[in-house]
Formats: structure tokens, sequence, C-alpha cells
């Protein structure tokens, strides 16, 4: 597989690249949704990344996904330096990484799909106050009525609650209301609002790279020995192309994690 | 301003009928000929060059002298608030609900758990001190004065619609989520009365078709040839085209040759943007006044004790 | 054959096949462009012809609303018909995927999948794509796509019906096939998206020897550009569909904004926050260089046949190219010229009003350069040049009747009405498939080694010339009148009534351009077992396709061609034929 002379690149590498350029404008409509929608929607209704959002877990999985970076680079490294043990190891290092990553993925959004939020027509005293919204965690559930254990109060700043801080070891008392009083009952996935909407779709977009990633990985790891054997160059070649594919992956979560955890 | 389509399309002709002219006579010029071959390399024209850049200038021309001016008034310099008759136009599968302000100015909020058939926006009627208890509102019926800057505010309930009013070139997106306003003034004189006169055409019976002429009432009486009216004035052509073709042949029957007719609502305000299965049908009668008569209609419309509003 | 040579061919990455591959692997599943643009072909030609017959039914409802649809009336049924007479859903279904089939399972897959992949590698002397499998993929990924779209006609609630635009809220909200128009759309973008990477990197890489960019036949740089209005616009399309399947299926606002009502209910259920704009946006981004992906397939055909059949080179080469690359740049920077009546302010449309009229003049340009090559020609009149040449006027009035609809202020009495439909019609109709079949009856000898029949070609381009424009050109007067597009009655509204006539013509037109395709139906099967049998070479064409044997084997060509000229030497001064194939050296 000779380069050719005007781009340089053999076949496969140009053809990762256009796809990668597709990527871009795939990843690019949902960042632009973003923007639109956040600046679309009514002033105070657009949480702060870190009230809502597991930051410390995230900040986590980005040094996850950064070192399967490396490990995958030295993986091309070692093959095209020809010492195809190395190169399957840290190729099953990165794969191991990517697990470890949707692993906690698993876990974030598990923790939103099991908190819920009571929307009430007329107010409900909690915590001392009169409120529409209850957040927490449902109990029993009827025709009649719904029963909620509630949050603990915010911290004293102005954004709601931090569900991942709910001490489940003592849930507060639950509290019981009607279905006529409910306008709508939500758990914390895409449609509880825009911002998680684009937060779900965006990381559950990247999560799919990932796993589409694992599979090639996983195809190379199983079929890399005889490949070694009969054609060298070419599974050479072809572990660079996942390489770029995996550092664009990690790319569009370098972006994500800021954006929709931080800001 | 007002001729920016003609003027397009007359520079749209001219280009046709250029190219045209050159294209047909190449065709027939340089058919194959025995003794005859193809010039390899006939032309280092400038002349295409010079009509390219001709063509770029008009069009720019078109751009920047009569677009974008016209749609930057268009969009930039609302009637000034004392002199436009305000009026908020909701727009839901499948109807136009037509707000006014009534006697007080100030438009009702809308609340969506209020909303009935006969109170299609929601508004606080039961209320006497609510500023929506002395709102009218209308359903598919719009009345409005000539003469007088309009100014619509509109807006969706459900759907994206399209508020338009063919004949007065008047049309715009109606979004559910936004308020979108856009005003315009209805030429002196534009009455609904004026209108239906103006609009007035004969057909002969033989060809006439009852799609086409749907809309239409007689705006005489016609008489047979016994002297008795067959068709009277403000008669209509039936509801359907069965109907309409059986009235149509008993009118040739009858020794009536030709029919005068004239649209019973000369003006319509429809919907241009698919909204379901029933867009085609989402329309609202325009019914235009001078200013008295217009004054009138919002005086029978309300009713300091009890606001009235449009049964359907 | 060596296939595995260091030249350029061997850059292919070509498996082995070992021994001759069976029935399936030669027919159905094979990694042979030539196989799967001849796939693509017969799939899209179907697409198309149901696609017609959708329209065909929609056209009985509006020159006769409300009546019986005579002959097939009685088997539409469920949400679509009752007793036998079409319904508002019905029709809005109809319409919805008459718009979608024709362009995303018809002419796109016909111009890129079927002509891009039989002819360009042949026209560059390559022996195959750069990623034959990924060639095959894209192929079934389409099939699938289609099979998809088509089950929306299956679902409870009838067919999408909410446009081929698909506008939120609406399409959002609506109980019908929807769902299936959106997974449909995610398969078919797939599909292109492996198709332009295989194209680009086939355009760039895979030349012969001596086939520099500027002697590449012009429809190889068509095809070159679509791949990359492929590529770069669709994505967002694809993001799009996923935002509005999980507004319907997930609950999401992405789309929905606050506080809607519908049918008096409020709809508490959504989060609100979401714009309809978004989608609008979203769509056209794509749907704008979607139309240049229309028509720059065509135009690249309709450039070969002419330089074919008039014995010449192209006039202005060099800026035909270059139009062609701008062009394509422009297409991504005036998508929001459909949305002029969203409410954009001066801002906004100022900047698209420019460019939208900024990119007509690369079109101008591609469309005077190819009438002035017929200046000093010698024009053949065989079928392909008739309908290559009928494109001409046809894409211009297509494209003229663009300018009031780009310019603002003429748009608002013109948006949404059929002034909008015959203008583009024009292009994609006349236009594109005129350049379509100018194409088939062009190639059809490379492909089968047979010509198809010149008296029944002609009988098929006369009649089709006349009715097709007995179609559309009523629709410029209809739209003027202010009758509106998507109407179920249109003699509901009194403009629509007073236009009817203009209607019944159009409607009368379509039933006679089908007629006249019997011909073309015909001459197609027959020819492909009963045609004239012909050389390599029966037109005399000077491109590399040529130069192969009819039909080509697997690895296209015996010897592995090198260039030495442009793409169209005919009529070279002091040469013996009037015509120098580009592989043989002009003499000194």
């Amino acid at each position: 597989m000779e380069p050719h002379p005007i781009t340089g690149m053999y076949n496969g590498k140009f053809g990762i690249w256009l796809f990668l350029a597709s990527e871009v404008m795939l990843f690019g409509a949902l960042f632009s949704t973003y923007v639109l929608l956040r600046v679309g929607a009514e002033p105070g209704t657009w949480p702060r990344g870190d009230s809502i959002l597991n930051v410390p877990l995230a900040t986590f999985n980005t040094i996850v996904l950064i070192t399967s970076s490396v490990t995958m680079v030295m993986s091309w490294a070692s093959v095209k330096m020809h010492d195809f043990a190395k190169g399957r190891l840290y190729l099953t290092l990165t794969f191991l990484l990517a697990a470890t990553f949707l692993v906690v993925k698993y876990f974030e959004y598990k923790a939103k799909l099991t908190h819920h939020q009571v929307e009430l027509v007329q107010p409900v005293t909690l915590h001392g106050h009169d409120v529409l919204k209850i957040t927490g965690h449902l109990g029993e559930q009827t025709d009649e009525f719904v029963m909620i254990a509630p949050d603990p109060p915010p911290e004293p700043d102005e954004h709601s609650s931090e569900p991942t801080r709910s001490s489940h070891g003592g849930h507060p008392e639950e509290m019981r209301i009607e279905r006529s009083n409910i306008t709508r009952v939500t758990d914390f996935g895409p449609r509880h609002s825009t911002f998680l909407a684009i937060y779900f779709t965006l990381t559950g977009l990247h999560g799919l790279h990932i796993v589409g990633g694992m599979v090639v990985i996983l195809y190379f790891m199983i079929t890399g020995a005889s490949a070694w054997q009969t054609m060298p160059e070419k599974y050479t070649n072809r572990i660079e192309c996942t390489g770029l594919y995996w550092h664009f992956v990690d790319l569009v979560w370098i972006f994500l994690f800021p954006v929709l955890y931080l800001l | 301003m007002d001729r920016i389509i003609d003027v397009v399309h007359v520079f749209m002709l001219l280009l046709f009928v250029g190219w045209g002219i050159f294209f047909v006579h190449c065709l027939r010029r340089y058919r194959q000929k025995p003794g005859h071959a193809a010039t390899y390399q006939p032309v280092k024209a400038k002349v295409s060059k010079y009509v390219e850049v001709a063509v770029g200038i008009f069009e720019a021309i078109l751009l920047l002298v009569f677009s974008m001016p016209v749609w930057a008034e268009y969009k930039s310099s609302p009637p000034p608030a004392d002199q436009r008759m305000e009026v908020r136009v909701v727009g839901e599968q499948f109807q136009w609900d037509f707000h006014y302000a009534g006697k007080d100015g100030v438009f009702g909020k809308m609340d969506a758990r209020l909303i009935t058939a006969s109170n299609p926006l929601g508004l606080r009627v039961d209320d006497p001190a609510d500023p929506g208890a002395d709102d009218i509102v209308t359903i598919n019926e719009f009345h409005m004065p000539v003469g007088r800057p309009m100014y619509l505010r509109l807006t969706s309930k459900d759907v994206i619609h399209s508020f338009s009013i063919p004949t007065m070139r008047v049309k715009q997106d109606v979004i559910p989520g936004m308020e979108i306003p856009i005003w315009f003034t209805a030429v002196d004189g534009a009455t609904a009365e004026e209108l239906r006169r103006q609009m007035t055409e004969t057909f002969p019976v033989e060809k006439a078709s009852w799609y086409r002429l749907r809309h239409h009432v007689a705006a005489i009486d016609h008489m047979g040839k016994d002297g008795e009216v067959v068709l009277a004035q403000g008669a209509d052509l039936g509801p359907t085209k069965a109907d309409g073709d059986e009235k149509l042949e008993a009118l040739a029957k009858t020794g009536v040759t030709e029919l005068t007719m004239q649209p019973r609502v000369p003006l319509e305000v429809v919907c241009a943007q698919l909204c379901g299965n029933s867009h085609f049908k989402m329309k609202a009668l325009l019914v235009t006044h001078d200013q008295a008569g217009f004054d009138a209609w919002i005086e029978e419309k309300s009713n300091p004790v009890e606001p009235s509003f449009e049964d359907f | 054959m060596s296939e595995h040579g260091h030249g350029p061919q061997g850059r292919h990455g070509h498996d082995h096949h070992g021994d001759e591959p069976g029935f399936w692997q030669k027919y159905v599943f094979s990694v042979d462009h030539k196989v799967i643009g001849i796939q693509y072909t017969i799939t899209s030609l179907l697409f198309l012809f149901f696609g017609f017959c959708l329209m065909m039914i929609m056209r009985w409802q509006l020159a006769y609303p409300n009546s019986v649809v005579p002959v097939i009336g009685k088997y539409l049924g469920g949400a679509m018909a009752s007793g036998g007479v079409l319904v508002g859903d019905g029709y809005n279904a109809l319409g919805a995927m008459h718009g979608t089939i024709m362009v995303f399972l018809g002419i796109v897959p016909l111009g890129v999948g079927g002509f891009g992949n039989f002819v360009l590698p042949l026209q560059i002397g390559a022996p195959d794509m750069a990623f034959p499998r990924l060639n095959m993929a894209s192929y079934w990924v389409y099939f699938l796509g289609g099979v998809v779209m088509l089950g929306s006609f299956f679902a409870p609630g009838g067919a999408a019906a909410s446009g081929w635009t698909s506008y939120t809220p609406l399409a959002v909200t609506a109980l019908s096939g929807q769902t299936w128009w959106l997974f449909g759309m995610v398969l078919l973008i797939t599909s292109s998206l492996l198709g332009s990477v295989n194209f680009i990197v086939t355009t760039v890489q895979l030349r012969a020897r001596g086939l520099s960019f500027f002697r590449l036949p012009f429809f190889v740089w068509a095809q070159f550009v679509t791949a990359f209005l492929l590529l770069l616009a669709f994505p967002p399309l694809e993001a799009a569909g996923v935002l509005q399947l999980m507004d319907r299926l997930a609950g999401t606002s992405f789309f929905m904004p606050s506080g809607l009502v519908v049918s008096g209910v409020p709809q508490t259920q959504y989060s609100g926050g979401g714009s309809p704009l978004l989608w609008q946006h979203l769509f056209w981004f794509l749907a704008h260089p979607e139309v240049y992906v229309l028509i720059l397939p065509a135009m690249g055909i309709v450039a070969e046949v002419i330089a074919n059949n008039t014995r010449k080179p192209l006039w202005g080469y060099k800026s035909l190219v270059y139009s062609v690359v701008f062009l394509g740049f422009m297409s991504f920077v005036v998508w929001a010229h459909h949305m002029f009546m969203t409410g954009m302010g001066t801002a906004l449309s100022t900047f698209f009003q420019a460019t939208t009229m900024i990119i007509s003049v690369p079109s101008v340009i591609i469309l005077t350069c190819l009438i002035i090559s017929l200046y000093r020609a010698s024009i053949r009149y065989t079928v392909p040049m008739l309908f290559a040449l009928a494109f001409l006027p046809m894409f211009a009035i297509g494209g003229l009747t663009g300018l009031p609809l780009g310019l603002t202020a003429s748009d608002i009495h013109l948006h949404d009405t059929y002034y909008v439909i015959g203008h583009f019609h024009y292009v994609v109709a006349p236009g594109t498939i005129f350049g379509l079949f100018a194409g088939i009856y062009y190639w059809f000898p490379k492909v089968t080694g047979r010509k198809m029949s010149d008296l029944l070609g002609k009988i098929h381009f006369w009649p089709s010339f006349i009715f097709i424009n007995g179609i559309f050109f009523p629709m410029f007067f209809s739209g003027m009148a202010g009758v509106l597009r998507r109407q179920f009655d249109q003699t509901e509204q009194i403009h629509g009534a007073a236009a009817h006539g203009l209607t019944v013509m159009s409607s009368w037109s379509a039933w006679l351009l089908a007629v006249a395709q019997i011909p073309f139906i015909f001459n197609f099967f027959w020819s492909i077992w009963k045609g004239r049998k012909v050389t390599d070479n029966p037109w005399e064409a000077t491109t590399l396709e040529w130069s192969a044997p009819s039909p080509p084997p697997h690895g296209n060509f015996a010897t592995v061609p090198v260039v030495y000229c442009g793409p169209y030497e005919y009529s070279v001064p002091g040469q013996k034929t009037d015509f120098c194939p580009q592989h043989v050296a002009l003499e000194a």
C-alpha cells in the first residue's frame, strides 16, 4: 500500500480522514443544536452543568479516555516497529480503558434515569417552601397518587438539587401527591429538559462511537495474529486508521466535557 | 418596488430569449453535414465574459437597489402605535382565531387550561376585572378596515402554519413559541362590496365548471325562457360537484346561455404551510370595511356586560 | 490478470476472489463496481417509477377533487382513502412519499450510485473503486433504507405525511409512519456517506498514469464535487433525524416549544423549550446542497454527450471546472433562502439573498459554456444528444425561475405556491431526469454490448418533452395566481378554483407522460437481449471507458491505460480521424 504522490497517504488513511470530516459535521450539528437551545432558553432555566451532572466522575472518565488514546498510539507505534506482542498488549489496554469509560457512563445514566421530578398544578409545601416541582425517588404509584421521597433541600445557592448526593441510607419520608395535582412526572432522562435532552444525545452518540471503536479493536485483537503473519504492513496501516478514529472520538469528548459539565 | 416581480421576469425572459436564439441558431446551422468538420477551437470569445459580467451586475442591482431595501423597509418600519389597528392572530389545526383587544385596548392573556371550542384562546371571560373580559375573538372571520395600517401579531398553538392573503401578497409563517408581527395596509376602497363588484365575470353555461365557480354567487337574477327566475341573485351552484353539474344542466335547459357571477367572499386568509390533513380547508373569510363599517362591526361584537364569541 | 502489480492498479487493495465466484458473489453480493452500478440503476429506476405512480394518483385528486380514483381506487384503504376517494391524510402521505422517494431513493442513487459507480472508475482508467467492499455495503444499506421507507406505508397511521421536509412540530406530533421515514433516512444517509468516501478516494488516488486533474472528463469532476457535498452536508440531517426520533420516541423537546396545545389539549408531557426552526436549519443545511447533488451528475452526463455529439472539445473546460467547484462551496451557505418566511430579520436575509444571487453565477457559466459548445460544431442528433440538448433550455427555465424566489421581496408572494413546484421540477424533471435518460441511452452499449433502438428512443423523446412541459409550465401561472402547494383540494380556496383549468392540464399531461415512457421501458429491456450488437466504441468517443471491452470484464482493462491528452480531443486539426482517444498519443 504505497502512499499516493498527491495526498501522501495510502487509500485507507485518506478514507478515514474523509470519514472524520463527516463526523465533524455530525457532532458539529449537535453542538450547534446545544448553542441554539441554550441561547433560546428562557433566562434562568438553563442549568449549569455542574449542578445537575457529576463532574468528578466525568473528570475521571476524561483521564481514562485520554489515556486510551495514548495506549492506542503506542499500539500503532509498536507494530510499526515490528513488535507485535507489545502492540497487542497496548491494543488490549485501549479496549479495557474504553470499557471502563462505558461502565462509568452506565452508572451516570442510571442515576439519572432512576431519579424523578414531579411537576404540580397547585404548589405543595416542602422543606418549608411552597414548590411547584418536587425531585426525588419514586415509591408506590397508582392511578390516584404517586409516592415520592424528596431530595434533601438544596445547598444555599440557586441551583436545583444534586441527585447523586441524596443519601440513600436515610430516606426522608415519602410524600403522597394526588394525580389530579400533577402536570407531569418525568425521570431525569432526555425528556426532562432540553439541557438533558442534548446531554443524553451528545454523550449517547459519543458512547455509540466508543462501542463501534471497541468492536473494531476487538476484531483486530482476535484476528491480529494471523493478519500479522500474512500482511503485516496492511495490518499496521489498519491499526493506524483505527487510531485516527480513536483520537477523534477522544477529541469529541474533550469538547463535550467542558461544554456540558462545566459551563 | 411594487413591480419587482415584473422586473425580474422581464430580465428572465431577456436571458432566456437571448440564450434561446443562440441555441436554436446553433442547432440549425451546425448540423452534421458531409464535408463540414467541427472547429476545434472556435471562439476565444470575450463576448461571453461580458455577458456574464452584465448578468452579474444586473443581479447585483436587483439585490441592492430593489430587494434588500424593500425587505429592510418591510421588516423594520412598523406603523406607529397610535395609527395602527392591532390584532392578534392565532393559527391552530384547523382554524384561524382573531383576537381584538376590545374597548380597554388591552389584550387578555391566554390560559391553556380554559380553552374550549367557543373560547379557543382560553381567555378569562368570566372575570370582569380581567383585561380579556371585553376582548373580541372571532373564528375564521377576519374583519379589518381599509386604508389604515394593520399590525398583526401572529402565533400558533400547535404546529407551523402560514398566514397568507394572496391577493394582498401578505405571507408570514406562524410558528408556535414565537410571536411574529407583520403589518400592511389595504388599499382605500378595497371593501368587500367594491371587490365583489370588480370581480364580477360572465361565464358561458356550456363550458362552466362547478369547480371553477364553487365560491361564486349570482350577481344578478338570471331569467329563463319563460321569464321566471332560474338563478336568483346571491344564489350559488350547490355544495357539491354533483349538485353543481345538475344545476348547470338544468340552467342550460331553461335557455340561460351565460352566467354573471361574483365571489361570495372576495378575500380569504389561507394557510400556506402544511399543517395536517385539513390544511387545505384552513381558511378564514376576510371582510374589509370602510372605517365606519368597521367601527359598527366592533360595536356590534362588543358588549360591556357579556363578551360574545362566534360559536361553531 | 495481474491485479496486484505495483503500478496504479495495485493501489486498490483488491482482494483475491481465487476461483470463479458463485452466483451469489457474482450477481448479488458482488464487490465489482459495475455490478453494483447496475444494482443501483435497476433499484432506483423501480423507485422512480413507483414515485411517479404516487404522483399520478395525486394528480387525479387535484384535477377531480373528491371523486373516486379510477382503476386503483378500490385498492386504496386504511389511512389513505375512503370508498375509493383519497382523504386529506392520504393525499399528504402520497405527497411526502413522492418527494422523498424521488429525491432519496430515485434520483441520487441513479445519478451517483448508478452512473457514478459504473462509469467513474472506467473513465479514470481504474480497475474498480478504492474500497470495493465498502461499495457493496453502501448499496445494501441503501436497499435496506428503501425497504424501511416503504414500510412507512404499512404503519398504522399511514405513510409519513408531513412533506419530504418533515417540519416540526407537525412531524413530531403526527400519528403517521413518520418514525419509519426517520429510520429510513438514517440508513440512506449512512449509505451516501460510505459511497462518498469511496468516490473521493477513488478519484484522487486511482487515476491512470497521465490523467491529471485537468484532463478529467467533466463527468468525473461533477461526481467528485457531488461526493464532497454528500460527505459534508448529510451528517447534520442525520443528527436532525436522530433528534426528531428522540422527540417522537423519547419525549424530548428539541423541536417542541413550550405551551403547545394540540386539539385543545395542553401538551404538558413535553418539557418545552425547543425550537421548530432548529429542525428547519438542520434540514435545509443538507437539503440545499442536496439539490446540487440532484443536478450535478446529470450536468456531467450532458457535458459528455454534448462533447461527443458536437465532435469538438467542450467550450470553456476550465471555466466549467472552476464553476462546479465554486458551486460546491457556495451551496453550503445559501440554505436559509428556504426560510425567508419564518420571521427572518434583515441581517440574516441580506446574507442569504446575497449568497443565493452569487451562486447563480457559476450555474449561468456552466449553462453558457455548454450552449457555446454548440457553436461551430458538427452536431449529431443521436438519441442521447436529443435528451442532452433538451436539458439545456429546461435547466435554464428552472434556474431562471429561481431568481424571483431568491429575492425576499418577490418571495413573499411566491413562497409555498405552485411557482416553487414548477421551479424545482423544471430543474429535476426535464432537467436531471432528461440528463439521466441521455446517460442511459449513451452508456447502454458499454454496459451490454448492444445499442437501444433509435426509433423507439425518438418516440420516447418527443412526447416526453412535450408532456413534461405541459405538466410544469402551467404551474408558474398557477403560482402567480396564488395557488398554494400541498393542497388536498385546490378548489377549496378561491384562487385554486380560479386556476383549476391549469391544474387539469397538468394532470392530463402527467398521465400522457406516463404513456410516453412505455416505449422506453420496452426498449430498455428488449435491447438487453435483442438490441443490435455494436463495437466497443460505437459513439466514437474519446474518454477512457470506451477503450474497455463492452461489457468490461472484472478488472476493466486488459492493459493498464496511460493517458496522453485531454478528454475531448475531437476534430483535432491534422489527425486522421475526428476523435483521438485519451489513451492514444496524438500523432505528431
